[in-house]
């Protein structure tokens, strides 16, 4: 059993502990305190795609559903109500219908109704006038044409064509049900839900405030009187503060391999868990550019690169190699080690992968003395920074002089669409560990977050394929054959899936963490303080 | 002395209102603007919403336009709104000023506490041991960087003590909020007390080199008496000039260390907004700071012509 | 030191500067009459050629290439190997001291040389013609001289967009109202001069006037004032690298490999806090001893 195994193993081993061991007598009452790792550009989840706003903000809301909270990893097998107390899906697999909660209330105490949903995805597809500033979530929802209410009690998504995923989008953190009554650009600065806690107040660049909903629809929840978030950006002294009992909760996944090391020895009584971010490492290559518009170069690239070695320099051997979902076990669809192990430039011998390289470069006509020289751009921030500084390092194994350019975040953002640069090191969040999530979002022709215009109709096709499956094992099969020729096509070469810990104070009861996301699990309805 | 002031108002203004056109202008040649940023946390551009948003805030205006608009609003008292956290530019930078202008006032006493004595000390003994190690010492206060100097203490903190301050808008006591401050006040005060001293120390030899005390040494005052009496005395005019140049100065070293100890203040305010593009706060920033600094000179140099004959009749 | 000292005079200097221009023993007693009379500024000016020395030969000082990675020595701790240990990535932390000293000194020297320049050639013009010029050169100086230094350089390096060239202008530009005010205050008293007068009395143009007669006649504060700013400038060079607006990765730049691990590793790895922050200590320590010696020696006005 490998050791990854084997903390899988042991992290479901307590969590079978826990729930077998008679349940402790949960104490309410209590402020939380929680680091935070930078400002939060809003406070509106919809219009958000960072951690950065779910973590504070995901008490203030409800789902329709909700990946259920006491596992350890989302999938769409492990999805339980909360604002809707049953769904239902259509013969054709193409309506799915909710059944809403009664007596339900906003925190302005106006009343939660059917029309709040519709309202909420109509501004996600466009179908109102009422927009939000960013929508970062429209390409989700490609398929989803329509969403009626049938009373005030009765809601339905029509989609375009069967697509079982929609149920997984709606079930993480980035899918709230706003209130119709409340505009979009309050819930960025005031923002209110149906939530266990209500907004208090947002200090940019210093605090955020939420505190306990008293009329909240779940009997007996939340257990804390107030959570605070405390905007700490550097992150050792973060840490310190948290060692020295200055806070309950650290930022999630805010602690890397060192600094892990550093709270096990400095304060043992903290539990701390360490889990993959679901954010991934990938190259984008201009292949629309020359000399990268030659699919040898790209080949020469792809085989210089030595995945190992970025997982134990970026991320202290706490990496994982995979392609683009997230890999096993704690990544339901991702490629497993025999799968991968057939990757072209996967293979583990990379000596010789850099031979073949080499030759590839020396026949177009570089060499040692003559190397290619290009720019490898990326964005101004360490998580950026550090895997392209080592890209660089390797890719003079096969000739190319690489030179680093940092970009600003508008700066980066402005290029990537102009499709303005020919290498770039990147690094991608996936919310939820799911193929339509990410296939559609990147690969797709024509997609924003496209920024290599890798186009490919015969694979498109495949997408479509899979979306629609029901079988879940055969699903994932055909999953895997995509991701393996994604990663041969060179679409965006998928160096390393990150991974962090989080950790809390002994006293900290209730916190449930997934291996396969860090943004869905931060209700914090169910935790509470044993002081 | 009325025209005089009338003049260096005039001055003041016309001063403050080519640092409004400089700062505007420079701030629309930073490539990217608010609405990239604003799609960082998507992860993605669509430009038609980038569009919108570039409309929204009035960004595809004319630059003199968008200036005038600004400008105008300054003068009904209308500062706009912070783009990123859209709500009124005052209500970010108000709160924020006194946490730096506490910092601020405690660097400036530690500085001068420190920076004083040692000034005189060092032109009194001029050449001696003591002279030399003082000298030596406030070089290298002006060659450490604060923001060096705060990790240091930082660490020793951590080290000696197993804690460090952790910002809070309302500290349990007096106690906690003096220890608060009073670390980064040290930080950024070192170098300056290390400044302070030196310039004492050159006004104070210029003074003791003067006629006058020739005079009443020649007289057979003691020498104590005389320096402090005659010497310090007439330094104190310099050592003002000093401080007040010290003030504008600090708050270069404050940006630094605000952000080495994590205060919220309005010199780290300052870089997170142009790292951000948030013209609104970045140009009314720099316009409260420059006005601060203008204010200080001002202050500075009524002070010294006020005390101007005082010095005359000494001669 | 004695007291005979204080009536040493820039003309004896001068004396013994000629006689060290002479002959090569000249120099040799001289340097060593400089030594015993400045022990500081000697202090000063050994720290500084140290630099300059490590920054010139960094391809032969350095033990190892500063940008390169290695796994297995990620945060490795000081040892014969790395010398002053090994940062995240595994690069040798004093390879990448010794090649950072190339960006600090460039970084000084020439945004140092550039705010002269361009400061000499403002102060001359506006002090030597008056006038609306010099009007107008008044009020543009007010108007820069109301940020202080770093605030100024945080403003320029934003709009520029962080590289090195940009960093060098960014705080090159702050220092030119502080070098054109004494220049433009030296050449006004200049102007009046007698010398000055009789060069215009043999029907000498203006412009010659100001670059033959003027111009030398400022030297001395010239190269005071840069001495004096050299150090300020690559604190201030640090400074907006820690911030994250300077020189950018993967340039060994000292602010940058502060900030950088300061966020990271201050319990980890402490070394990657202390030894750039000595670094930057001194060389601007050096530069400072070395500024205030020629200040003594140039402007004896002001000597201590």
């Amino acid at each position: 059993m490998s050791s990854r195994l084997a903390s899988i193993g042991a992290m479901l081993t307590a969590v079978a502990l826990a729930a077998a061991a008679p349940a402790l007598a949960q104490k309410s009452g209590g402020v939380l305190h929680v680091t935070h790792r930078d400002n939060p550009p809003s406070a509106s989840i919809h219009e958000e795609a960072t951690i950065s706003t779910v973590m504070p903000f995901m008490s203030l809301y409800n789902n329709l559903v909700v990946f259920d909270p006491k596992t350890k990893q989302n999938s769409l097998d492990a999805i339980v109500p909360e604002l809707a107390t049953a769904w239902k899906w259509s013969e054709d697999g193409t309506q799915l219908t909710f059944t809403l909660r009664d007596g339900v209330k906003w925190h302005d105490g106006k009343p939660f109704t059917s029309a709040d949903v519709k309202c909420t995805w109509d501004r996600i597809i466009g179908a109102t006038e009422a927009r939000f500033r960013k929508n970062p979530r429209k390409p989700w929802y490609f398929n989803l044409k329509e969403v009626t209410t049938n009373g005030d009690r009765e809601v339905t998504f029509r989609l375009g064509r069967p697509q079982p995923s929609l149920l997984a989008m709606l079930a993480g953190a980035f899918s709230p049900v706003y209130p119709c009554h409340v505009p979009a650009a309050q819930m960025r600065t005031k923002p209110i839900g149906t939530g266990p806690f209500k907004f208090v107040e947002f200090k940019q660049n210093e605090s955020m405030k939420v505190v306990r909903n008293p009329d909240y629809w779940k009997p007996g929840r939340p257990y804390l009187d107030a959570i605070e978030f405390t905007i700490i950006a550097n992150r050792s002294t973060a840490l310190l503060a948290f060692i020295a009992g200055k806070f309950d909760l650290t930022f999630t996944g805010e602690v890397t391999t060192p600094l892990l090391k550093d709270i096990k020895s400095q304060a043992p009584q903290a539990v701390c868990e360490m889990q993959p971010t679901n954010t991934q490492a990938n190259l984008l290559v201009n292949r629309d550019k020359p000399p990268f518009d030659d699919a040898r170069v790209r080949r020469a690239m792809g085989l210089a690169i030595d995945r190992k070695a970025f997982v134990d320099i970026v991320a202290e051997g706490n990496g994982d190699i995979g392609g683009a979902m997230l890999p096993p076990p704690q990544g339901i669809w991702g490629m497993p080690p025999d799968v991968l192990a057939t990757v072209a430039g996967y293979a583990p011998d990379v000596e010789k992968s850099r031979e073949e390289g080499r030759k590839i470069m020396a026949a177009l006509g570089y060499g040692p003395d003559k190397p290619l020289k290009i720019k490898v751009s990326t964005r101004n921030i360490a998580a950026y920074r550090d895997p392209a500084v080592i890209l660089i390092d390797h890719l003079k194994q096969v000739y190319i002089e690489g030179e680093l350019e940092p970009l600003d975040t508008p700066v980066w953002y402005a290029r990537m669409a102009r499709k303005d640069y020919s290498v770039g090191m990147n690094v991608q969040g996936i919310g939820i560990d799911d193929p339509d999530v990410v296939f559609y979002e990147t690969f797709s022709c024509g997609s924003e977050r496209n920024y290599t215009n890798y186009c490919n109709p015969e694979l498109e096709k495949l997408f479509d394929q899979q979306s629609v499956m029901t079988d879940q094992a055969k699903r994932r099969a055909l999953v895997w054959e995509i991701d393996k020729r994604l990663q041969e096509d060179g679409a965006r070469p998928v160096i390393f899936h990150g991974r962090a810990a989080t950790c809390w104070q002994p006293a900290v009861k209730g916190i449930n963490l997934a291996v396969n996301t860090i943004y869905n699990h931060w209700r914090f309805e169910d935790v509470w303080l044993d002081k | 002395m009325g025209a005089y002031l009338v003049r260096r108002l005039a001055l003041m203004v016309l001063t403050l209102f080519g640092m409004s056109v400089v700062i505007f202008v420079l701030l629309r040649i930073v490539p990217g603007n608010i609405a990239d940023i604003l799609f960082d946390s998507a992860g993605m551009v669509d430009p038609a919403e980038k569009a919108r948003i570039v409309a929204e805030l009035g960004l595809d205006q004319p630059i003199a336009a968008q200036y005038l608009k600004w400008i105008g609003g300054l003068f009904q008292g209308d500062l706009g709104y912070s783009y990123l956290s859209e709500k009124p530019t005052i209500e970010e930078i108000a709160p924020r000023i006194p946490i730096t202008a506490k910092l601020a006032l405690l660097a400036l006493i530690f500085s001068t506490v420190i920076g004083v004595p040692l000034g005189v000390i060092s032109a009194v003994r001029q050449n001696s041991g003591l002279d030399y190690v003082i000298r030596v010492l406030s070089l290298s206060g002006l060659s450490l960087p604060s923001f060096w100097l705060g990790l240091l203490i930082l660490m020793a903190a951590v080290r000696y003590f197993g804690d460090i301050p952790i910002y809070t808008r309302t500290p349990a006591s007096l106690w906690d909020e003096l220890l608060l401050y009073s670390l980064p006040a040290a930080a950024v005060g070192f170098r300056s007390s290390a400044l302070v001293m030196r310039l004492t120390r050159s006004s104070m030899l210029e003074v003791l080199r003067q006629d006058y005390i020739r005079t009443a040494r020649s007289k057979g005052a003691s020498a104590a008496a005389v320096n402090f009496n005659h010497g310090l005395r007439n330094a104190v005019l310099p050592v003002i000039t000093i401080i007040g140049i010290e003030a504008a100065f600090l708050l270069g070293g404050l940006i630094v260390t605000e952000t080495v100890f994590n205060i919220p203040g309005v010199a780290r305010f300052l870089v997170e907004a142009i790292r951000w593009r948030d013209y609104p706060i970045v140009q009314n920033l720099v316009m409260f700071i420059a006005l601060v600094v203008v204010v200080v000179n001002l202050i500075v140099d009524l002070l010294y012509s006020a005390l101007d004959p005082r010095i005359r009749y000494a001669d | 030191m004695t007291d005979s000292r204080i009536d040493f005079t820039a003309a004896d200097h001068a004396a013994e500067l000629a006689r060290a221009g002479a002959h090569v023993t000249g120099w040799r007693g001289a340097t060593l009459l400089l030594i015993r009379r400045y022990p500081l500024g000697a202090i000063g000016a050994v720290i500084f050629t140290l630099f300059v020395f490590a920054a010139v030969f960094a391809d032969v000082v350095a033990p190892m290439d500063p940008l390169s990675t290695n796994s297995r020595a990620s945060l490795a701790a000081p040892s014969a190997t790395y010398l002053l240990g090994a940062d995240f990535m595994g690069r040798d932390v004093f390879s990448r001291l010794v090649y950072g000293a190339r960006i600090s000194l460039a970084v000084g020297l020439g945004a140092t040389a550039l705010g002269c320049l361009f400061g000499i050639l403002v102060g001359l013009l506006s002090g030597y013609l008056g006038g609306w010029i010099d009007l107008v050169v008044q009020r543009v100086i007010d108007i820069m001289q109301s940020l202080p230094l770093l605030v100024m350089a945080l403003v320029m390096a934003a709009s520029l967009g962080p590289s090195l060239r940009n960093t060098i202008i960014a705080i090159a530009i702050p220092l030119v109202p502080n070098v054109a005010r004494v220049i433009r205050s030296n050449t006004l008293s200049l102007r009046e001069m007698p010398f000055v007068e009789a060069a215009r009395a043999v029907g000498m143009g203006e412009l010659r006037i100001a670059l033959r007669h003027v111009l030398p006649n400022t030297l001395a504060p010239i190269i005071v004032l840069a001495t004096a700013q050299l150090g300020s400038t690559i604190l201030t060079e640090a400074s907006l690298s820690f911030l994250g607006l300077g020189v950018p990765e993967p340039h060994p730049s000292w602010g940058r490999m502060l900030s950088e691990s300061a966020a990271e590793y201050v319990r980890t790895a402490p070394w990657l806090v202390i030894f750039p922050g000595v670094a930057i200590s001194l060389i601007v320590f050096g530069t400072n001893l070395l500024g205030d010696a020629v200040r003594d020696i140039l402007d004896p006005r002001q000597r201590s």
